[in-house]
């Protein structure tokens, strides 16, 4: 089908060009002398651009750099005030003889991910990865799709070639179509692949990166977000707790929507710990209509015009005591240790002249919705409670009747237009990360008179390949001479 | 009751079998070839395998979550891991030296998980609601799979660095000797004459023992850089689904947590390496660097965030104390 300075050709541009043996990267022809100045030099720009751009160790040391800044993020404490920084990197004891509060801030470092010079650099690495996409990994589809059949000094010269002395041709094309190769045959030459997919899918990498990137400028430019904490009872509007996060963030018309907390519950283990947190959520429309009720938990978020709701916090509100028979009244809770999923909450209920100095009280302390803890005027433990047993305990001769622990629940709105976008470039990505695996074989074969000469290449599995071929090869059967019929003892190579 | 002395039990089996393993690799390597002890160390991790499967199922049935919500489990996991990946050339009957790798890591994971340092978090505990998703599995299962495969590679490349650096200094000459080889099946031969173009090479003299130490070493980087590649996938597919697990959870796919950028900078050296094996003067010893840096990287990401115990993943962290 070719002739001899095809093979040549489609090879050394294989090389050159392909995704996995790149060795130099496609340099793109020079500007004609005639042009130099001027115009010229403005013409040839982009390409000059685009060949910089694309240069490997480039993207190497962009890559590098990313990394080193990420980990420089982590080491140093993010979004403190400035004075914690005087304190921790003063001028007069620098870290490492140089670093100083100056490089901090003013370099951005207190916020280093989104700090014009982090954002900088992966502004660089994505249009590193655009230049290299274009001009390197394009081309390899259209070079990769070519192939030619290869005369058999070519053949010999393969990375892994054999010699089978009897042997036929079409037992070869056979052989290999069972092992999954595509074979194509003409006249005595034989040319099989297998595994094309894992040259092309590096681009696939490529772009699902680019587009991981779009989605992901998008949702910090264009997203909505807020938090609220909202007694069981009470009722907040959607838009008036979320607020922008970028420029392009544009409200919708879900932000009118009014969220209602019917309840808030938690759900216990035996030992006592918290399993997980529900909140009852009906939302109404501008005219009042329910348009939807539904109960989230952690991990189980609620979903409504773009809008999504997640229970992340809790908190408890209030607690309503009966005294003597008097009441109910509302005893606002106040937090007095908050660690993580473990908290303690108190509140306070006096006993005789509230205006005095020295009121004392009974004091009720609750680590979650179960159970309530009292201590008396002095101070000492009195007894244990839950909120809906109803039953009564007496502290200093009151009659104490607590009746409802009431709960807050700590909801987390958003509102992000890029989450589509990122998810796809998530799918793309894990798909063509998992098909970049494979290895790209190509077989040739031609068959001199008896003599079968074959030769092949991978470019990833080059360690597994000889073995693979030798054992594709010792199932071609032998053509011997006598009784003229093929045999098909193993052939003993 | 029951179940924990069941756990108990196979913890102390396995960790006893790797560490006969281990004696078996040393005394074939040092001493002398026999077979049979080879063999036996092979059959010593399959039971290691076992063993440490029976262990998290029996912790899966008794704690009724996957067994992976504390450092603790997610150590175990990682031996497991490690036994698995060792588990998968010996079925395909391919020849292994992986296992000289995996056997100290598996026994070093599984000692260093079942010493004193941690008992405080042996136990089985209650999954905090957090926790409590499907994602679980699919995520943290990835990302140990993952740390386990690069960890193998990333050590397989310090071997191979280890021997190069030796192979150097040993045969410092600078004669220009070309090799003359015909008609070979192994590719070795031709990255022999490319080693030349390598940073740490010194252009070697031609003997037949430099000659299977340059095989050696090309089996090593190779192997090295297919395991790199199944652990990259197993990172990518792990993070992602991180990712996907967050924004499910806590209303943001990525919120920079020192977790979640130290396992971003993994990923990211790792495609450094992966990249420098496509340029042919930068194969063999600088990749093998990037991997060896790699190697610290993941220890990073993977033990030294915990020891800080802040962010988002804090479930994993613990304070080392002695007992």
């Amino acid at each position: 089908m070719t002739l001899d300075g095809a093979p040549a050709l489609s090879q050394a541009a294989e090389e050159g060009g392909s995704a996995g043996d790149r060795s130099v990267p496609v340099k793109p022809p020079p500007p004609p002398p005639s042009k130099r100045s001027g115009l010229g030099l403005l013409k040839g720009l982009p390409r000059r651009v685009l060949s910089v751009l694309s240069n490997l160790p480039l993207a190497i040391t962009e890559m590098f750099a990313v990394a080193a800044l990420m980990a420089l993020g982590t080491i140093i404490d993010q979004g403190e005030a400035p004075d914690y920084y005087f304190q921790k990197y003063p001028e007069d004891n620098p870290v490492f003889g140089f670093f100083t509060w100056r490089w901090v801030l003013t370099l951005g470092f207190d916020r280093m991910f989104s700090s014009p010079v982090f954002l900088g650099t992966l502004a660089l690495l994505g249009a590193s990865l655009i230049a290299c996409t274009y001009t390197t990994q394009i081309p390899v589809v259209k070079v990769a799709k070519r192939w030619s059949f290869l005369h058999s000094e070519a053949i010999r010269r393969q990375e892994y070639s054999d010699t089978l002395p009897r042997a036929s041709l079409q037992d070869l094309g056979i052989i290999l179509v069972g092992a999954g190769y595509e074979v194509f045959l003409k006249g005595p030459s034989l040319y099989a692949f297998k595994g094309l997919a894992g040259r092309f899918a590096p681009i696939g990498v490529h772009l699902a990166l680019l587009l991981v990137m779009a989605g992901g400028t998008l949702s910090a430019t264009g997203s909505f977000k807020g938090s609220v904490t909202v007694p069981q009872g009470l009722n907040f509007v959607i838009g008036d707790v979320l607020g922008p996060s970028g420029f392009l963030s544009t409200p919708s018309e879900s932000f009118n929507t009014e969220v209602h907390v019917n309840r808030f519950y938690m759900d216990y283990y035996d030992s006592g710990e918290v399993s997980q947190f529900y909140s009852d959520l009906s939302l109404f429309d501008l005219n009042g209509k329910e348009v939807m009720r539904e109960t989230i938990s952690v991990n189980h978020p609620l979903r409504y015009g773009g809008i999504t709701i997640y229970q992340t916090d809790w908190s408890l509100s209030a607690l309503q005591v009966m005294k003597d028979d008097e009441g109910p009244y509302n005893l606002a809770m106040a937090p007095l240790k908050i660690n993580g999923d473990k908290k303690l909450y108190g509140t306070f209920l006096p006993v005789g002249d509230a205006n005095s100095p020295d009121v004392k009280g009974i004091s009720m302390l609750a680590r979650d919705l179960q159970s309530i803890v009292l201590y008396d005027q002095e101070g000492k433990f009195a007894g244990v409670r839950r909120p809906n047993s109803k039953l009564p305990i007496d502290i200093d001769g009151f009659k104490i009747v607590v009746i409802d622990a009431i709960g807050s629940t700590g909801l987390d709105i958003k509102t992000d237009p890029g989450v589509p976008i990122v998810y796809a470039g998530f799918g793309a990505l894990m798909l063509t990360t998992c098909i970049s695996f494979l290895s790209h074989s190509q077989i040739w074969a031609l068959q001199d008179g008896t003599t079968l000469v074959i030769g092949g290449k991978t470019n990833r599995a080059k360690g597994e390949f000889p073995e693979e071929m030798n054992r594709l090869l010792d199932q071609v059967p032998e053509i011997v001479e006598s009784s003229s019929s093929t045999q098909s003892d193993s052939f003993s190579g | 009751m029951i179940f924990s002395t069941l756990e108990h039990i196979l913890t102390h089996i396995s960790f006893s079998i790797v560490s006969i393993v281990i004696t078996t690799h040393l005394i074939t390597f040092l001493v002398d070839e026999i077979i049979k002890l080879y063999d036996s160390s092979e059959k010593g991790i399959i039971m290691t395998f076992f063993c440490i499967t029976g262990l998290l199922v029996t912790r899966w049935i008794y704690s009724g979550h996957f067994p992976l919500s504390n450092l603790y489990e997610s150590l175990i996991f990682l031996s497991w891991s490690f036994s698995l990946i060792h588990i998968v050339p010996y079925f395909k009957k391919n020849q292994n030296f992986l296992s000289t790798i995996i056997g100290p890591s598996a026994i070093f994971t599984q000692g260093f998980a079942t010493s004193g340092l941690l008992t405080e978090i042996h136990e089985s505990t209650i999954l905090v609601p957090a926790l409590q998703s499907e994602w679980l599995i699919m995520h943290v299962s990835m990302m140990i799979l993952g740390y386990a495969a690069l960890l193998c590679g990333s050590l397989l490349s310090v071997a191979l660095l280890v021997i190069a650096v030796r192979k150097n200094r040993k045969f410092f000459f600078t004669s220009n000797h070309l090799l003359n080889l015909n008609g070979s099946f192994f590719f070795g031969e031709i990255e022999y004459m490319n080693e030349r173009s390598n940073v740490l090479q010194n252009t070697s003299f031609f003997s037949p023992k430099n000659y299977y130490r340059s095989q050696f070493i090309q089996q090593l980087d190779y192997w090295s850089y297919r395991v790199i590649s199944l652990g990259f996938i197993f990172l990518t597919i792990g993070i992602l689904s991180g990712a996907v697990w967050a924004n499910e959870a806590w209303g943001s796919y990525w919120s920079w947590d020192p977790k979640e950028t130290w396992a971003f900078i993994t990923w990211i050296v790792f495609s450094i390496y992966l990249h420098t094996r496509t340029n042919i003067k930068w194969k063999g010893t600088n990749s093998a660097i990037v991997a060896s840096i790699g190697f610290l990287i993941i220890w990073i990401c993977y033990f030294g965030v915990n020891l800080l115990g802040i962010g988002l993943h804090s479930y994993g962290s613990f304070t080392l104390t002695s007992n």
